[in-house]
């Protein structure tokens, strides 16, 4: 790896950040342990054996399903042009950053009992396809409803940015739809698929209202539910900390596979619009999978829009509750995206810089620590810390859920920043160290002005889930310090299911504006600063 | 600490902060759930009414469930902010007495009306609700009138219930099946286990799956149909009565030793309990009142099927047993 530059800087800076991290997550555990005062707690009654095989097989399919629904949706988004497909893009997107509830109950209104499907089959053929939203498979559906579409996301942007040159040379070769996919396609996606792989795992690994409602009962649960039950039935502060070490540790294993696979040069840059369309059978294929992926994505969070943007708009937007809930999400948003963009942009430049696999490796692991932590475990330590150091709870609300929130981005950000920045520093590597470029200058030069369309869409995603977190916030909102899904949450708990859905559809129409726009702006920004 | 979030948050927007408070005027700290707090909840009702009389601040902290107050003061021991919780019930408040961290209210309350006497020397009750199936009269003509009757309908008969472990309603269930059937309990509950569609982690989540359609009948409140006939005018929700009887859950509220406020909360308490505190309750919280509110609770409360038999367990019952019957319902629906 001789040509990559010598940048000491960003290596020590991705050194202290990722270590900075660790010692978060030490602390945390740390200070439930020590809030667990004597006893040995009830011997746990779990067979950890067992949620651990079940969780696996589920989250096993749930990668697979989704790595290769994603794949086949980004390609067929990538050559087709319509009317429309920035807000069909958007829109797949915002799957991931939505509450998991409000996908589910979207899910069920096409596909339950009740929902579109039976009742349009019952009407046209007097017969009803019956509830598999339930069970196994309701889980794999509504998880890859979640992580396929952000996995087509992010795949497509890679897509999007293989250069022209590289389109026309393979046109004037004459490929087949087949050959142009495995030739240039696939090296551009090569490098996405590990950390892909690994966020969907641990998503769904840890996945827990989702399976827990779709699951139909206790034989299909993840080891997130057991902690859950340990520290709020139990009060079993120790057990929790085992049964969150237990799940941290399989975690880590998935996490360590992903960061250390050797770094893949992808291709990077602004995305143009090609005109070469494949013909035949694959123009067929890619309609049927847009089509199908459509129905199956597009649809339930379309029902969102059209249950919410109903009856309970009127009376929500008379609240000035939700003004303030709107107020904060934005202000909570916008700076969890900005801290994200920062944390994001010391790992992946740090982890670009070195050539030593070892440190790639373990500067590759913090970016995904927060997945594997339980979020129960997570909310308390942060509370237990937050008390330790003096602060009142609610002062230090605000600062915690930022922070938590852009940790909780940071691996959706590696993602879609860490392929294009290694491709850059390896294939330009040559070119910055001849110029004698300052590590800044080669930012500024090089690097942020073929990353705008990136960065737009990693602010989009960190700004898009801390919109729509829920975790973090549960334990530090209180009732002057709510967001916009607190608030649905609380309405829901309440027989208010129309505001409650006002506010998913209120929710959702941010996210997709948020997904067309932002990268847009920053594209023209970046292209302004080239 | 509302000014100080506030604060937060303005310094964090760049505006400035809500007008501060006087600072010599006592606040009266009390956590609760979320749902207890919200804008259209009991919380500014009684708030405004006690504040009105008080010379005092009250200040809702929301937690996102009544365990979750439990627990969090529990975390916070002698040096919590609370100064009373609101919001537990009596499902619970054994283990909540065992912790040794309330105080006694030292209040009369013969002159409640409720299913059973009150005696508790911590905990005031404010309001209740027996738990129940609900059932639209649209899609179910002839509700099951006990389990066994729900256990012997085909299995497309589909119930939502909630995870006794992170649900008070669902432990609720748990409670009220081994209260009436004692031994015989996991073998009720492995007669329910096919009609079972699924076992959520949250109240919200069956009774919407409900809504939706998705399930015949869910676990609620025998009070739910209350909400959906004054709130929208439907009357076509109700709750099916069970021969066997039915288990009430009373939502009590205590008073924190640590408090610096006794006296304020002991009134704050007192004023929960009666006539002006319970008016606020039925249309907000959806539970019957504890007091007899004759002209001042909405008619509709009236026509709400009351169960023939209540089934009662002890504090002791529960602290010794729930942990063994949440173990044999989940094996048995495993």
């Amino acid at each position: 790896m001789l040509t990559l530059p010598h940048r000491p800087l960003r290596i020590a800076a991705a050194i202290t950040l990722a270590t900075g991290i660790a010692v978060l997550i030490a602390l945390v555990l740390w200070a439930i342990l020590a809030a667990a005062t004597g006893g040995e707690g009830s011997a746990s009654r779990i067979d950890i054996a067992h949620l651990l095989r079940m969780t696996s097989i589920q989250a096993g399919l749930t990668t697979v399903l989704s790595i290769t629904v994603g794949m086949a949706l980004a390609w067929a988004l990538n050559r087709l042009r319509f009317p429309g497909r920035d807000l069909v893009v958007g829109l797949f997107a915002s799957a991931i950053v939505t509450p998991g509830m409000v996908v589910a109950f979207g899910l069920l209104s096409i596909w339950g009992r009740n929902g579109w499907i039976n009742q349009a089959s019952e009407a046209l053929f007097g017969f009803s396809i019956g509830n598999p939203a339930f069970g196994l498979s309701g889980i794999l559906f509504a998880h890859v409803v979640l992580d396929g579409a952000f996995a087509a996301r992010i795949m497509l942007a890679r897509l999007d940015a293989i250069p022209t040159p590289r389109l026309k040379t393979g046109q004037s070769l004459g490929l087949t739809p087949w050959q142009r996919f495995a030739i240039i396609d696939w090296p551009a996606l090569r490098g996405t698929v590990p950390g892909l792989a690994a966020i969907i795992f641990l998503l769904a690994f840890t996945s827990f209202p989702i399976v827990l409602m779709l699951g139909g009962g206790p034989a299909n649960q993840t080891l997130e539910v057991a902690i859950y039950a340990a520290v709020r039935q139990d009060f079993d502060l120790a057990g929790a900390v085992r049964l969150a070490a237990t799940q941290i540790a399989v975690c880590s294993l998935v996490i360590l596979a992903a960061s250390a696979l050797a770094p893949i040069p992808t291709s990077f840059g602004a995305s143009a619009a090609p005109r070469w369309r494949d013909r035949g059978f694959a123009r067929l294929l890619q309609m049927l999978v847009l089509t199908l992926c459509t129905i199956g994505f597009v649809l339930p969070l379309l029902s969102v829009l059209i249950d919410g943007l109903g009856a309970g708009i009127g009376r929500v937007v008379a609240q000035p509750a939700f003004w303030w809930a709107t107020a904060s999400s934005l202000v909570i948003g916008t700076a969890s995206a900005l801290l994200t963009l920062l944390l994001a942009l010391a790992l992946a430049l740090g982890r670009g810089a070195t050539g030593n696999g070892l440190l790639r490796t373990l500067l590759g692991m913090p970016a995904f620590a927060y997945l594997a932590v339980p979020a129960v475990v997570l909310s308390l330590g942060f509370f237990l810390l937050v008390r330790q150091l003096g602060f009142a709870p609610s002062v230090a609300a605000p600062y915690v859920v930022i922070l938590a929130n852009s940790l909780l981005a940071l691996p959706f950000a590696m993602a879609t920043l860490g392929p294009p920045l290694e491709a850059i520093a390896r294939s330009r590597g040559k070119l910055i160290r001849s110029l004698g470029l300052s590590g800044w200058r080669q930012f500024t030069l090089v690097e942020y002005p073929l990353l705008g369309r990136d960065i737009g869409v990693m602010l989009a995603l960190a700004f898009c889930f801390s919109l729509g977190d829920l975790g973090v916030i549960a334990l530090f909102g209180t009732q002057d310090f709510q967001t916009l899904p607190l608030m649905m949450f609380r309405a829901l708990g309440s027989y208010r299911g129309n505001d409650a859905a006002a506010i998913a559809a209120i929710l959702l129409v941010g996210t997709i504006v948020a997904f067309v726009g932002l990268p847009r702006l920053f594209e023209r920004i970046a292209d302004a600063a080239r | 600490m509302v000014k100080s979030t506030r604060l937060a948050l303005a310094v964090l927007v760049g505006l400035f902060a809500a007008p501060a408070f006087a600072e010599d005027v006592p606040t009266l700290t009390i956590y609760t759930y979320d749902g207890f707090a919200a804008e259209w909840g009991p919380g500014p009702g009684l708030k405004a009414g006690f504040e009105a009389t008080c010379g005092c601040v009250v200040e809702w902290v929301a937690a996102d469930s009544s365990i979750g107050t439990l627990r969090r003061v529990q975390l916070e021991g002698d040096t919590t902010e609370a100064d009373i919780i609101v919001g537990l019930d009596t499902a619970i408040s054994g283990e909540a007495r065992a912790t040794g961290l309330f105080a006694d209210h030292g209040l009369d309350l013969s002159g409640l009306k409720l299913p059973e006497p009150w005696t508790d020397a911590q905990f005031v009750p404010f309001d209740y609700a027996h738990f129940a199936f609900v059932y639209d009269t649209d899609t179910v003509a002839t509700p099951p009138t006990s389990f066994e009757e729900l256990i012997a309908l085909p299995d497309n008969f589909k119930i939502v219930v909630q995870d006794p472990r992170s649900a008070t309603p669902g432990l609720g269930l748990v409670l009220w099946i081994a209260a009436a059937y004692g031994d015989r309990a996991p073998e009720i509950w492995a007669g329910l286990k096919p009609h079972i569609l699924t076992v959520t982690r949250e109240w919200s989540e069956s009774y919407n799956l409900f809504l939706e359609g998705e399930a015949d009948m869910a676990l609620s409140y025998s009070t739910s149909p209350a909400y959906h006939i004054i709130a929208e005018g439907d009357d076509t929700i109700h709750a099916a009565m069970f021969e066997e009887g039915h288990l009430a859950q009373t939502e009590v509220a205590g008073i924190l030793k640590s408090s610096e406020h006794q006296e304020l909360a002991r009134q704050f308490l007192a004023y929960l309990a009666s006539v002006d505190g319970q008016k606020v309750i039925p249309s907000t919280n959806w539970m019957f009142p504890v007091v007899d509110l004759g002209a001042d609770i909405d008619p509709a409360f009236a026509t709400l099927p009351q169960p023939e038999k209540t089934l009662v367990l002890s504090d002791e019952e529960i602290a010794a047993n729930s942990q063994r019957w949440i173990d044999e319902m989940l094996a048995a629906v495993q």
